[in-house]
């Protein structure tokens, strides 16, 4: 620390230098649109830190030394102007409005840059293209804004954890979920709910209404300062602070209506019981039990679109208002905030309800202090609404129970037998099934979260150019998860109702103490130097109770009676980083630029001894269109052309848990004795996961900035990757799997963002902004002695395989080569490449044969035959935006895209099961009938599960997955000159749909899936999973 | 200027305060230490408890190993036709990957290795001298008889599932790894397949070495049920030395424990004898004379749904197994009035146990060997060792079916052959342990085929001869793959 010091007092001597010799100079700054005067630019001497403020007349006056050179004229959403003194004592400027965002400022890590000074890869995005599209967090809404940044929302359940991939994928038995920084201090992510029902990301605490700015960093130069939490990438978010010295309200409000975007065509009853009943006699004969029509209790049969009970359409309003000003030492933003969104599956309710307070005051000249206080309480009620297997699984009911049975018997009684449906008199016993509009009534599934996020600063600038700033921020997270489950029937029937609470406390703290001091000397040689010291302590205490067999039906909650207690547990998990930084910026005349940081972190998760890691990162960047040469040469092309290169070596530590190299005991139960057993073998050599990252990248603007345009490459080399390193199963190891840093794997490939200003008018103006993205990932190696990993969906089937030299999460099913004409049979590969076919009505022994006649065949199975079918990670996706306004008219149309991947559709293996399950109509018209027959679906067996992909994953199934999607068509209208008693500024009222449209061949419902969300090893699975909702709102926004 | 000093010195100060290193090393507070976990006597009983309890787990003896055991065979008929229930199992279509094929092995091996960690540090511990004054050199005994014979059990297990049975050439086939060191790191990934002998002669080894080192009684009926004491090892010989078809050894084994006459019990060590009422033995608190060694349930310790034996038998599962009543079978063969029929219960059209009955809490214990086994193992080992039907032979099987058949019992005059015995003796086993896992055992120890049968809307199920490769399970795929001398069965 004695360095820290010494940096300091070098400050305070450097700033105490005085000026002799000084001029008085005057002027008027005004805008050159309207020549109104502007108040609050700053205006400087070049090369020194003298400087004044334009007055509410726009006027300043200025002591300025008599060897100035140039003044300097800044003001946010002008472009700065630099206009020489040369003896004048009076200086007039009129500014030009900076409509092409060349000034922008970008917040970066402990700090903020102008865009064009930063020398990593930084992209950039405003609050405003979040606060009103119908989502439930932002991250939902950034979705193809960025490039390099991959969003997919998992299915179409409210609330549900978007998969965040900055720059492919990061980690293997790791999280590659980017770290996110709300106003400087890194928060809490992840599903604070269940996991099937209510799940409720964390993300959703913060109001995107509030929200000013994203500020995503890449490479490792713009991520460094965040040293072992930094490979991932970084969420800067930033909210709103008030400015100018009118108190500025603002309504922002939506109505919305939410449908589900794509539904499977199913059989209806008559369709059902004719194509069952024909399965049947294939399977044994005219002999074989019949499916008939029941009818209801009008006497009619009985034709049900389960869908039609399960989906919706859902109503949503949202509503914002927010008050920011600020006076000559105080700037206040006050907001509020309330959501009411039902999605498209029934009974699942998002319902959000938040506060947020931030205070900017300046005590005197050298002393600033601050407050941001966030309050948020958000409820998600849901069924249990995916994916995969569950026998309560909402979307799965949706299509796989039988249009010839009802929710309802005639007596107008919930259709139940035990926990299934009931059979209402078909031949079959037991369909084991649920009825979803009996667990849909009665069943409950809420998570509640109660937020307080803060942060108090106060920084000291004693001399110009240095401030001291000292930050503490909190982060508060409680969340109750609850289930119920009624004792008539579902899940809670065996035991006679079940119930569950969960609650958890997340506590955070963050302290951080910066010094950073920027100094420009010979007034080209501009110097930034930052160093820090931050603690952060995170605990996690969790506790659950459970209990069975309800005294009375009345009790629908943990609190009731119940008879039973089966069940209390918990965890208890704590974590604390402390970290040193620091760094240094250079550029000579905004010509070449210079930057490194550096930050070494302890982490109490590592073993004693080997707690500490050192992170850093570099860049250059030359300003390729300063040099006069370029200049005379393609100057009027080009208004700014600009190279960088950046390497950095960042970590990411999610793969080490808080006890991991430790050797652990846990304790249970047997019978009523209390047990101890060996529960986690250690590593003591456990440590983050590392990467290299490398950026080059070259920035542009062309006529005058109206296109801007930045190209990068990216290639970031991971190494020391944490896997659980698989044990024998006859070891007996728990878990069967040891950790340990062994793998390696890389991502590269080209980002390109343009942004065209092509109509810039008073009266029309059109934008177009337009990111592609490539990814290539390759996984390089894996644990000794393994060379691949196989990703299991839900724990029954194995849909994914990760083999070194190729990408992580490749799809595997076994080939299949469409249905035998002759035989209507599904044609399988098997791992010699013969063509095998599959008799579901034959013995066991005799079931599958060769195609060619020559008798029995080997059971084809995925751990013999199957290969790897492609990969489900996009090659190439991004977005184009368009925004036109039109005198009062605007029109947005945001599309993203995806092309390139593989998914594998498992809903299909389940539309085409031959067991009692319902079919798609497909099924109905195509299916294999007789000799001769070219279809690809094979012969309809009673019972088979094999041959449409239920028992294993066939390639049957696996489609290409590119899309095109209009995510956002809005239009709008805008009152401007609004009678001034009404003390309106001006009225938007506009129209918008929320995934208006998908451009694709894939024939799951949408292609933009994961049933298994954020993890790692088995991306592209379709299993069962809710469809994505469109949303069409009506919205208004009033500007007083 | 010189407030805005102070000030400034205040924040530098604040700058380097932060070092604090307190958090840097916490300690979990819901694990304990390995370190730590031999310290007490209490820590140590809580080590054996652990062993149990890993066997005591839904995938293994909790449940599914018994229901594997019956569902295999041709006993029952399933409702549902869930592969998480077993029907693969049912229907002989298991793969190297089904999930009941890789679970199954996967806890058994997790529970020989926590019994291989615990036995290690035990001696480890003794032999340094760090148990002085914690606990005594019977206490030590004790606690590795149960080790050394949860090992056994485990092994049997494994042999009877993933190994042709030691009847087939004499227990040459290819057994299963034996693996016998505690294993805590990422050595000896590799281990081949012992021969089906070579782990009868471990199992016997551990058996008869943790027979003189067991307690004899704990005084509690049930700490007598759940835990191993003499007796037990001896019963478990009997079943072990049957599938070897030691018939002279398990005579001698059960001869320590099985009075010459009726009432036969066992007259040193725990009293074992037949529970005077059948339906009795499976209910509350199933700690019986009779039951030999069951796993315990509680209502915050259980299976787990589709694990517990009462989620696959009570009429109340949507996903259970009735009782198959074609002819030939255990239900087709008991009397009207046999206590064990009259104990079924009809529901739907379909008989269902109610052995284990308790569907909505999961807490009936699950035997893993009963008393009852001990008698017929000894009269079918009397009678195959001799040639010829003795009294002996024919009262220790009406010892267990005229209990719940009482005009059914037999005389010696009843069967004109010793092979009329044995069929007897046969039909016998199906009936009373029907849900008790021995049926699958009793075929293969025979050689006899997997019988045909009809599931109705749940489908045919041909014949499985010994021959053929469905009569035992495949080796799981995730051992084939990580482990490189593994060979899978053929």
């Amino acid at each position: 620390m004695k360095k820290v010091l010494m940096i300091l007092t070098l400050f305070l001597i450097t700033g105490t230098l005085v000026m002799s010799q000084t001029v008085q100079i005057t002027g008027t700054v005004t805008s050159s649109e309207d020549g109104m005067a502007l108040p609050g630019v700053n205006v400087t001497v070049k090369g020194t830190t003298i400087g004044a403020i334009t007055g509410a007349d726009g006027k300043y006056v200025l002591s300025a030394p008599a060897t100035a050179q140039a003044l300097t004229f800044s003001f946010i959403g002008f472009r700065t102007a630099e206009v020489p003194v040369s003896g004048k004592t009076r200086i007039d400027v009129s500014l030009e409005q900076d409509i092409f965002n060349v000034e922008e400022v970008v917040v970066v890590a402990y700090g903020t840059q102008q865009k064009r000074d930063i020398t990593g890869s930084v992209a950039s995005v405003t609050g405003e293209s979040v606060s009103k599209v119908p989502v439930q967090s932002f991250d939902q809404a950034l979705q193809g804004k960025a490039a390099g940044v991959s969003i997919t929302m998992p299915s179409g359940a409210l609330n549900a954890m978007p998969v965040i991939r900055i720059r492919g994928y990061n980690s293997i038995s790791g999280s590659s979920y980017p770290l996110v920084v709300v106003d400087g201090v890194p928060i809490a992510t992840g599903n604070f709910g269940g996991s099937n029902s209510a799940e409720t990301n964390a993300l959703a605490d913060i109001n995107p209404a509030d929200i000013a700015s994203m500020d995503i960093l890449k490479d490792a130069s713009a991520t460094a300062l965040y040293g072992s939490r930094a490979a991932n990438g970084v969420i800067l978010i930033t909210t709103k602070r008030g400015s100018g010295p009118r108190t500025k309200v603002t309504y922002d409000g939506y109505i919305g209506m939410t449908e589900p975007y794509h539904l499977f065509k199913m059989m209806n009853a008559e369709q059902y019981i004719e194509h069952k009943n024909k399965a049947w006699v294939n399977l044994r004969g005219e002999s074989a039990p019949k499916f008939t029509l029941v009818n209801d209790k009008d006497g009619k049969p009985i034709d049900t679109n389960w869908a039609d009970y399960i989906y919706r359409k859902g109503l949503q309003h949202n509503h914002a208002i927010t008050m920011s000003g600020s006076t000559a030492s105080t700037s206040y933003f006050l907001s509020v905030g309330y959501t009411d969104q039902q999605g498209i599956i029934n009974k699942n309710t998002y319902n959000r309800k938040n506060a947020r307070m931030n205070i900017d005051h300046k005590l005197n000249k050298f002393i600033s202090v601050g407050v941001n206080v966030a309050y948020t309480n958000g409820l998600n009620k849901a069924p249990v609404t995916g994916s995969s297997f569950a026998t309560a699984g909402a979307a799965r009911l949706a299509f796989v129970l039988p249009p010839n049975l009802g929710p309802y018997k005639t007596d107008g009684t919930y259709n139940i037998a035990g926990s299934a449906i009931g059979n209402m008199g078909q031949p079959i016993t037991n369909y084991g099934y649920y009825n979803p509009v009996a667990i849909m009534d009665l069943n409950k599934y809420t998570t509640e979260t109660d937020r307080l996020l803060s942060t108090v600063y106060a920084s000291i600038e004693p001399v110009k150019g240095l401030v001291l700033k000292t930050t503490y921020g909190m982060d508060n997270l409680t969340s109750e998860y609850t289930v119920f489950q009624t004792p008539l029937t579902g899940d809670g029937y065996g035991s006679n109702g079940y119930v569950y609470n969960q609650n958890q406390k997340f506590r955070r703290w963050t302290w951080t103490n910066t010094a950073n001091y920027n100094v420009t000397l010979k007034e080209v040689y501009n110097i930034g130097l930052l160093a820090g010291v931050e603690e952060q302590r995170t605990t996690n205490v969790s506790w659950y109770g459970e209990a069975i067999d309800v005294a009375d039906p009345f009790f629908k909650v943990y609190q009731g009676s119940w008879i039973t207690p089966s069940g209390t547990g918990g965890g208890i998990g704590e974590n604390y980083f402390i970290s040193y930084f620091g760094r240094a910026s250079f550029n000579y005349n905004k010509k070449y630029y210079l930057e490194g940081s550096v930050r070494r972190d302890g982490f109490s998760g590592l073993a004693k001894g080997k707690k500490y890691g050192t992170f850093g990162g570099a860049s250059v960047m030359w300003n390729v269109s300063s040099e006069p040469f370029i200049q005379d040469a393609i100057g009027s092309v080009f208004s700014d052309i600009r190279l960088k290169a950046s390497y950095g070596k960042v970590g990411n530590m999610s793969a080490v848990g808080d006890f991991s190299s430790l050797f652990l005991y846990s304790s249970g139960v047997y019978g009523s004795d209390p047990t101890l057993t060996f529960s986690q073998a250690g590593n003591a050599d456990l440590r983050w996961e590392s990467s290299n990252k490398y950026d080059l990248g070259l920035t542009f603007g062309i006529l005058k900035d109206r296109i801007q345009a930045e190209l990068n490459y990216y290639y970031n080399d991971i190494n020391d990757l944490v896997l659980a390193v698989p044990q024998s199963p006859s070891k007996g190891i728990p878990g069967n799997s040891i950790s340990a840093n062994v793998g390696s794997m890389y991502n590269t490939g080209f980002e390109l963002s343009l942004t065209s200003y092509n109509i810039v008018k008073p009266n029309f103006s059109w934008t177009t902004t337009f990111n592609f993205s490539t990814l290539k990932n390759r996984v390089t190696a894996l644990a000794p002695g393994v060379t691949s990993l196989l990703g299991v969906t839900a724990s029954l089937e194995t849909t994914n395989k990760t083999v070194v030299g190729e990408p992580i999460g490749n799809i595997l099913a076994v080939e299949t080569r469409g249905v035998d004409p002759e035989t209507g049979r599904r044609i399988y590969v098997n791992k010699d490449g013969k063509e095998v076919l599959f008799y579901f009505e034959n013995s066991t022994a005799t079931r599958w044969q060769y195609r060619d006649g020559s008798g029995v065949a080997p059971a084809i199975t995925t751990a013999s035959d199957a290969k790897i079918m492609g990969s489900p990670l996009p090659k190439f996706f991004g977005g184009l935006d368009n925004s036109l306004t039109y005198r009062n008219f605007d029109l947005n149309l945001g599309l993203t895209y995806a092309l390139g991947f593989k998914l594998y559709c498992g809903s299909k293996a389940g539309l085409r099961d031959q067991r009692w399950w319902n079919n798609s109509v497909e099924v109905y018209e195509t299916a294999w009938e007789k000799p001769g027959d070219i279809t690809h679906i094979p012969k309809p067996v009673m019972n088979d599960n094999i041959s449409n992909g239920s028992s294993f994953p066939i390639s049957e199934n696996i489609e290409r997955g590119d899309y095109v999607k209009v995510r956002n068509l809005s239009v709008g209208y805008t009152f401007k000159k609004l009678p001034s008693v009404t003390n309106i500024e001006r009225i938007r009222l506009y129209a918008q749909v929320f995934n208006a449209y998908v451009f694709t061949n894939y024939s799951g419902s949408d292609p933009e899936v994961s049933t298994n969300g954020n993890a790692n090893l088995t991306p592209g699975v379709d299993r069962n999973t809710a469809p994505q909702a469109r949303t069409y709102t009506m919205g208004l926004s009033i500007n007083f | 200027m010189r407030n805005i000093f102070k000030i400034t010195i205040v924040f530098a100060l604040l700058l380097t305060a932060g070092c604090s290193t307190k958090y840097l090393d916490p300690v979990p507070q819901t694990s304990l230490s390995d370190l730590s976990v031999f310290d007490t006597k209490d820590r140590i009983v809580a080590q054996v408890n652990g062993m149990y309890d890993y066997m005591n787990s839904g995938a293994f003896m909790g449940g599914r190993f018994q229901v594997y055991g019956d569902v295999r065979a041709d006993n029952f008929i399933p409702k549902s036709s869930n592969l998480v229930t077993n029907f693969a199992s049912w229907n002989h279509t298991e793969v190297s990957s089904t999930n009941e094929v890789q679970n199954c092995w996967g806890q058994i091996y997790a529970t020989i290795n926590c019994v291989n960690v615990f036995l290690d540090g035990l001696k480890t511990n003794w032999d340094e001298g760090k148990l002085d004054g914690i606990i005594t050199q019977d206490e030590l005994d004790q606690y590795r008889s149960e080790g050394l014979t949860i090992r056994a059990i485990c092994y049997f297990s494994l042999l009877q599932l993933y190994c042709k049975p030691y009847n087939q050439g004499n227990g040459a086939n290819p057994g299963v790894p034996l693996r016998i060191k505690a294993m805590k790191s990422s050595e000896e990934n590799d281990l081949a397949r012992s021969t089906v002998a070579e782990v009868y002669t471990q199992i016997l080894n551990d058996l008869n070495e943790a027979e003189p080192l067991a307690i004899e009684d704990y005084g509690d009926p049930v700490m007598n049920t759940t835990r191993v004491h003499r007796n037990t090892i001896i019963a478990f010989k009997t079943r072990v030395y049957l599938n070897m078809q030691d018939w002279a050894k398990v005579v001698s084994e059960s001869a320590k424990i099985v009075s010459s006459s009726a009432p036969f019990t066992a007259t040193s060590g725990v009293a074992f004898a037949l529970n005077p009422s059948f339906t009795g033995i499976f209910e509350p608190p199933y700690a019986t004379s009779e039951s030999i060694l069951s796993m315990p349930f509680t209502t915050t310790s259980t299976p787990g749904t589709q694990n517990g034996l009462p989620h696959y038998y009570s009429y109340l599962s949507s996903e259970s197994y009735f009782l198959n009543t074609n002819p030939g079978l255990a239900y087709a063969a008991m009397d009207a009035t046999d206590a064990r029929k009259t104990s079924l219960l009809l529901s739907d059209g379909k008989y269902f146990l109610t052995k284990f009955s308790d569907y909505t809490t999961l807490t009936d214990y699950a035997p893993v060997m009963r008393y009852a086994e001990v008698l017929l193992n000894r009269a079918e080992a009397i009678v195959r060792a001799g040639g010829a039907v003795t009294q002996e032979a024919v009262d220790l099987l009406n010892a267990v079916r005229t209990r719940s058949f009482p005009t059914g019992g037999y005389t010696v005059a009843s069967f004109a052959s010793a092979s009329d015995f044995y069929t007897a003796i046969l039909q016998e086993r199906s009936i009373e342990f029907l849900g008790e896992g021995i049926r699958t055992m009793d075929l293969q120890r025979l050689n006899l085929p997997f019988p045909a049968k009809d599931g109705g809307a749940m489908g045919t199920v041909l014949e499985i001869p010994p021959t053929s490769i469905g009569y035992i399970w495949p080796i799981p795929a995730n051992e084939l793959s990580l482990n490189k001398l593994m060979t899978p069965n053929q």
